[in-house]
């Protein structure tokens, strides 16, 4: 698993060369933001319930037939199996967005997630929708554009609106879940 | 590789719970002190070359090691003095462990190299060169550790 730094390590030593300014000025922005990073991060951790329920339910309401018998989220177990995969994948999200790499997602939650999912009869297309409205809901909350409250407690008094760069970094982290199910 | 943050992140999934606010406690315990190793990694790869150089002459200077060897000797500490660089953006030794430390011992012994110039060598970067008037205290302390650390594993 890799962090932020240790990326520009990897990447440096494949060019056999030492770690000089240019390359550290990303790691130095990457430090400066350490607070708003951790506040995205909390944005998630506080919240965990609240958006895979939303979206595993949006998913649900755009195609009714899931619960319905024969259904793929009938009957509640298969439904609960569902909310389970929506934390765990928010969790590899959160994980991902504090290191600043998203190693640690591709590796340990990505990687054969695609194949179990096919083999297991899950219809991708469906994770897919409700992995776009965690995506969705998450920078929402992040950046305090939800409507209603504030919806998570940060370390620091500054606002949702200083997320906005860590939020696209997130929203990355959600693309590529898309893009490993796709 | 082991840092400040993947050694959090691994202990978090090993439990499968989310980070926790003691994780980022720690997290930004190691963001807090990043500036100076950060500072120290900067000016260590500027001086990279030059620091090599000053070791491994003031080393061979008296004789006791082959001049045929020198080259080599030049291009080992330069290595290590990059993995240290590494290890200072990472904040922790992964890069000297991983890359620089693990196997060395029997690498060394099966070709007989003489560690005493290595330790020789950063033996004099951290106590003969005035590492103080390319970066500041603090970052000449981290800087300084690395080498200890390094001295220590090579002895």
């Amino acid at each position: 698993m890799l962090d932020a730094f240790s990326r520009t390590v990897v990447s440096a030593d494949a060019k056999g060369a030492a770690i000089g300014s240019e390359d550290l000025a990303d790691l130095r922005k990457y430090v400066a933001d350490a607070n708003k990073r951790i506040d995205a991060t909390l944005a998630i951790t506080q919240n965990v319930s609240c958006i895979a329920a939303d979206a595993v339910a949006g998913m649900v309401c755009e195609n009714t037939g899931l619960t319905q018998p024969g259904g793929h989220c009938y009957p509640t177990r298969r439904m609960a199996a569902c909310l389970r995969d929506g934390e765990i994948i928010l969790r590899y999200v959160s994980y991902a967005l504090l290191a600043g790499d998203s190693s640690v997602l591709e590796d340990r939650c990505l990687n054969g997630l695609k194949e179990t999912y096919l083999a297991l009869g899950v219809p991708t297309s469906n994770a897919i929708r409700a992995v776009e409205i965690m995506k969705i809901a998450t920078v929402a909350i992040m950046t305090e554009t939800n409507t209603g409250r504030k919806m998570f407690k940060g370390i620091n008094s500054g606002s949702g609106a200083q997320c906005q760069d860590i939020a696209a970094e997130a929203a990355s982290y959600f693309d590529l879940v898309i893009e490993a199910l796709s | 590789m082991k840092s400040a943050v993947t050694t959090v992140v691994s202990a978090a999934d090993a439990a499968g719970r989310f980070p926790s606010m003691s994780d980022f406690e720690s997290v930004k315990g190691s963001f807090d002190r990043a500036k100076d190793r950060l500072e120290a990694a900067e000016k260590l790869a500027s001086c990279l070359d030059k620091f090599t150089n000053l070791a491994v002459d003031a080393v061979y200077q008296n004789g006791s090691y082959e001049q045929a060897n020198k080259d080599k000797c030049v291009r080992d500490i330069h290595h290590y003095l990059r993995l240290i660089n590494y290890c200072l953006v990472t904040g922790g030794t992964g890069p000297l462990d991983e890359w620089g430390i693990s196997g060395m011992r029997e690498i060394i012994r099966i070709q007989l190299l003489p560690t005493a110039a290595y330790i020789e060598a950063f033996i004099f970067i951290r106590d003969e060169i005035k590492i103080n008037d390319v970066m500041s205290q603090q970052a000449e302390t981290e800087f300084k550790g690395l080498l200890d650390y390094l001295i220590n594993a090579l002895a």
